[in-house]
């Protein structure tokens, strides 16, 4: 089959919010249709839902089927696609290598959770899901509880400071002051972070991504099927999918992203760029922690310089390099299963200027990450303005 | 849950892990492949009952099944063999647990399952310097 390019040419998403009048498949939808309505002449040839786990937050499997039903699309093969926090990313890699290689000319690809249908527990309990049942949840170490150990390990080992830590949750809430579609719109202090309730000592709640409702949707087309769009499009330059050893604390050295390093590398080399061509990164930062070693792991910064670089505006809207233009998960929120899908869709408002007062002026090239567990699954893309 | 705690009793109760006969690296939990080494010869090995602990957390928003022990301490336990457990640090004053401290394992009430309502042990470690 013939290797085709791959562009974005529309893309939909809800608010992340506690959506209570909204059921799973009402935001889907939402986010689907938004985004087949901004390019009507194609039907979507397959559809990929990115979701975590619908069984335990809406009692619901088989999204597929449920979703291309739903959207009048019966007879389209659609599937979902599952790898914990990072399946809206899983969902769109597995969208974009088939597109690529000729094998389909069209697909939607859409990520959706529903988080607040759940008491905060139950959330804490689905999302440990991604790590082992016998040996971790047994424990009973929750998500964060992980994400707490490693951020003593690396401010002890690597000599990083309360106030640095800090400082990604601070560039994300203000970023997301002018974010539509964010969850959390005011901007915040870095005393702010270390006055929050603790959660899992050191990391406090303005550590964490919050919990929300949310789907996103893009729709991503062949060569051939884009001649007919005539429309502002994103090109989808490479893509990568890494894992690392599957729990963090088995690993011989614990601050060492190498699943984020593999699959930023190999998404790099598929798009024949260097590093200093990429205008922005939406960088996975569902803790404070998690965003300064992903930094580090992708060679934006150097090893323990993650957080101290953010705090000296390395990463800030209007430098050369600005990360989370629109908040990333910490303040435009982390709807797990959607948060891929989001970050996606925010790379093409960048690319085709469509993103208002976020706008990344001068950017051509920029990349996504998106992780499930602590860096057991990492997922990078890269995108340009298609030309 | 009590069932698949069940099958696995001896490595709650005795920390039986693995060792590689090709490397000779010892795990806990279990491995099907040496991570080490790569070999698929792999057998069950008791862990010994001592080590450090390399990193550690407070926890003040637990799991379903654990609000009655929060907040509780969990931490990285280096064993003296190199193997690494994921446990709770109990038993042990506030100041006591830090990262270098000496711990020694123990069995201890780890949860009640929530549909049987059979209790299930497990290790937790104890601070011992």
């Amino acid at each position: 089959m013939p290797k085709s390019k791959v562009y974005i040419t529309s893309v939909g998403f809800t608010k992340i919010d506690d959506h209570w009048e909204k059921s799973l498949l009402d935001l889907a939808v939402e986010a689907a249709r938004g985004a087949m309505k901004g390019t009507p002449k194609v039907r979507p040839q397959q559809i990929f839902v990115g979701n975590m786990f619908s069984a335990v937050g809406a009692g619901q499997e088989h999204l597929g089927a449920l979703l291309a039903s739903a959207l009048g699309l019966v007879g389209v093969p659609a599937l979902k696609v599952e790898s914990a926090s990072s399946s809206g990313g899983s969902a769109f890699n597995v969208a974009y290598s088939l597109v690529k290689s000729g094998a389909l000319d069209s697909a939607l690809v859409v990520g959706v959770e529903k988080m607040r249908d759940l008491e905060t527990e139950e959330v804490s309990q689905a999302v440990a899901m991604a790590e082992s049942a016998e040996y971790t949840q047994f424990v009973g170490a929750s998500f964060a509880a992980l994400n707490g150990l490693l951020a003593r390990y690396y401010m002890e080992q690597l000599d990083v400071s309360r106030d640095e830590l800090s400082s990604i949750p601070v560039i994300d809430h203000a970023n997301a002051v002018n974010a539509e579609h964010a969850q959390f719109r005011r901007a915040i202090t870095p005393d702010a972070v270390s006055r929050s309730s603790m959660v899992a000592d050191p990391l406090r709640l303005f550590d964490c991504a919050p919990i929300g409702d949310g789907a996103a949707a893009v729709l991503l087309v062949s060569d051939r099927a884009a001649s007919g769009a005539k429309k502002k499009m994103a090109e989808v330059l490479g893509g990568r999918i890494a894992t690392n050893e599957f729990s963090v604390y088995q690993r011989e050295d614990m601050l060492d992203f190498n699943a984020t390093r593999e699959a930023f590398k190999g998404a790099m080399a598929q798009a024949g760029l260097s590093t200093r061509r990429l205008g922005f990164a939406e960088v996975h930062d569902a803790f404070s922690v998690v965003g300064a070693l992903s930094l580090e792991a992708m060679g934006f910064s150097k090893r323990g310089r993650g957080s101290k670089d953010a705090k000296e505006g390395k990463y800030n809207m209007g430098s050369e390099f600005p990360i989370n233009t629109f908040g990333g998960l910490k303040a435009r929120g982390n709807p797990i299963g959607a948060t891929g899908v989001y970050q996606i869709a925010e790379a093409f408002l960048q690319l085709t200027g469509q993103a208002g007062k976020n706008q990344v002026e001068d950017a051509d090239y920029g990349i996504t990450h998106n992780v499930g567990g602590v860096d057991t699954t990492s997922v990078v893309h890269v995108f340009g303005r298609a030309t | 849950m009590a069932i698949q705690a069940w099958r696995i009793k001896d490595r709650y109760y005795r920390l039986i892990g693995s060792r590689c006969q090709e490397c000779r690296t010892e795990f806990f939990p279990p491995v099907y492949t040496c991570r080490h080494c790569g070999s698929e010869i792999i057998k069950d090995q008791e862990m010994p009952k001592e080590g450090k602990i390399m990193t550690y957390t407070r926890l003040h928003e637990p799991l379903p099944g654990f609000e009655a022990q929060a907040p509780f301490y969990l931490a990285v336990v280096m064993l003296d063999n190199g193997a690494r457990v994921l446990t709770q640090v109990v038993d042990s004053p506030d100041e006591s647990v830090k990262t270098g401290a000496r711990v020694r394992a123990t069995v201890r009430r780890a949860k009640v399952d929530g549909d049987s309502g059979q209790i299930i042990y497990g290790y937790k470690f104890i601070v011992i310097s």
